[in-house]
């Protein structure tokens, strides 16, 4: 779960081809009945009559019939359980169980990358479905496009707009980032007016950074920093 | 003979296209090749007044397209070498009296008598650098070590790759050492990192080039200054001679005037 961190105890997740996944993060049977209701509260008539599996991890798989009845008393039938190891649970009485050893959910949600090689010149675009991967230097007044993350192996001083279409999950990573503006979903932000103009001095103490959305403001950290917050 | 077009560009103006046109025409011209140079400028000619020739035009390469002259009518000899012909711009017309093709048409009849067909191109990315773009066998990109300059640089190479015009090189224009060295402006290695092409030459900042200018008399001739020096390479490198870039540095300063400047510091 690189890019898609579920600090939340249960998460609804859209899937492109399984219609939605909740994916359940809490062991304690109480505080998870009790976050299904908000959960469901609002979006109990978005999943009804769509396929829905459950996820669950090792603990809270115990509860796995109390789960899946509370669900069904609220009009939600689960089609499969998602679990990591299909031995470990009572198989009887549930749905099917789908098992996940050790996958990681990376792919799941980005349709396919694009790369491109190359020098993006003044005045040139790239437009990306999915992810796009540029090696190669965003040269200033050019602007990229993609609809999932971008990630530029080289110098950006272009306009990166990531999440093109409304995903506030998207992020853009640059190995040296001077972008005048930076547009992730329906969120734009532009750089400090004294950075401005920058690329004549201090060009050489750059390290690798990101750019992504935390409560609703675009915010630019370091690589490094960035990887930590996600582990 | 199979004569080669090289067009001088920049995008953005008074980077010094002509005067680079007017050097490098000349030092190839004084080097034994055969150069016949072009100004596109049209509307705005420059380049018969940088080569001192501004009294000699009595057609130009409007007339040439229109059939109103012979080729070698239009076609000004220089006055200091017989290698070098200028075909100037027409003055009361726009960049819209001739079209690429006609361009392309011309510079392939001038290629069986010539060794380089020197394009001047003019400022911008419309209708005049495309008629200097299309018949282009080589381009060279002229840049100052300003961003906006540079940036401009950088739209044209992009306009030019997509138009299939890989043979490029870069002249970084009027580069001033004290200021780079303060930080004030872009390094040779700035603006090759953003333009990323390879690099044909460096020319100082030289404050005589607007009196060689005003003369007719380009600094290629003034083999003591700096700037003509730094043609003087260029003109080696396009003819294929390895040369070293010459290191351009602050004033030299005496040996007394160092020793001071340690005590003050």
């Amino acid at each position: 779960m690189l890019f898609f961190p579920s600090m939340e105890k249960v998460l609804i997740k859209g899937k492109n081809f399984l219609g939605f996944e909740i994916d359940i993060n809490e062991n304690d049977i109480k505080s998870i009945t009790k976050e299904l209701q908000i959960v469901l509260a609002s979006s109990s008539h978005l999943i009804k009559n769509t396929i829905v599996t459950l996820k669950l991890n090792s603990k809270n798989q115990l509860f796995a019939k109390d789960i899946i009845n509370f669900l069904k008393e609220r009009g939600i039938s689960i089609n499969a359980v998602v679990i990591n190891d299909k031995n470990s649970i009572n198989q009887e009485d549930i749905p099917p169980v789908i098992e996940l050893k050790n996958t990681h959910t990376v792919t799941s949600k980005e349709e396919h990358t694009a790369t491109y090689k190359g020098n993006l010149r003044n005045g040139q675009s790239v437009k990306a479905n999915g992810d796009l991967v540029i090696v190669g230097n965003v040269n200033s007044n050019s602007y990229i496009y993609a609809t999932g993350n971008i990630f530029v192996l080289g110098d950006l001083y272009g306009i990166p707009h990531a999440g093109y279409g409304g995903d506030e999950h998207s992020v853009v990573f640059a190995f040296s980032l001077h972008s005048p503006q930076i547009r992730i979903g329906d969120f734009i932000t532009r750089s400090p007016e004294e950075e401005a103009n920058t690329s004549v001095k201090n060009s050489k103490m750059n390290e690798p950074e990101v750019a992504y959305i935390d409560n609703n403001n675009i915010v630019i950290n370091s690589y490094r920093e960035w990887i930590k917050l996600k582990e | 003979m199979a004569g080669k077009v090289l067009t001088i560009t920049s995008g953005k103006g008074g980077v010094g296209k002509s005067t680079s046109s007017a050097n490098i025409s000349l030092g190839l011209a004084l080097r034994g090749k055969k150069v016949v140079t072009i100004d596109l400028d049209i509307g705005l000619r420059n380049l018969d007044m940088i080569l001192g020739l501004e009294n000699r035009i009595v057609y130009d390469v409007v007339n040439i397209v229109e059939k109103v002259c012979k080729l070698n009518q239009a076609m000004i000899k220089d006055k200091r070498t017989d290698n070098l012909y200028l075909i100037a711009a027409a003055q009361t017309r726009d960049k819209s009296a001739v079209t690429a093709e006609q361009i392309v048409e011309l510079t392939e009849e001038l290629k069986k008598d010539f060794d380089y067909i020197i394009l001047d191109s003019p400022a911008g990315i419309e209708g005049g650098f495309k008629n200097a773009m299309m018949p282009a066998d080589e381009v060279i990109i002229i840049t100052t070590p300003e961003i906006s300059a540079v940036r401009d640089a950088d739209r044209v190479i992009g306009i030019l790759e997509s138009n299939n015009k890989t043979e490029m090189s870069l002249i970084i224009n009027r580069i001033n050492p004290e200021l780079v060295k303060k930080g004030d402006m872009m390094s040779k290695d700035d603006v090759l990192q953003v333009l990323n092409i390879p690099l044909i030459g460096v020319v100082p900042e030289d404050k005589n080039i607007v009196s060689y200018t005003n003369t007719g008399e380009p600094s290629i001739l003034h083999s003591q200054s700096e700037s003509g020096l730094a043609y003087k390479n260029i003109i080696q490198r396009i003819m294929g001679e390895n040369v070293p870039f010459m290191e351009i540095n602050e004033k030299k300063t005496g040996i007394l005037t160092s020793i001071i400047n340690f005590f003050k510091e």
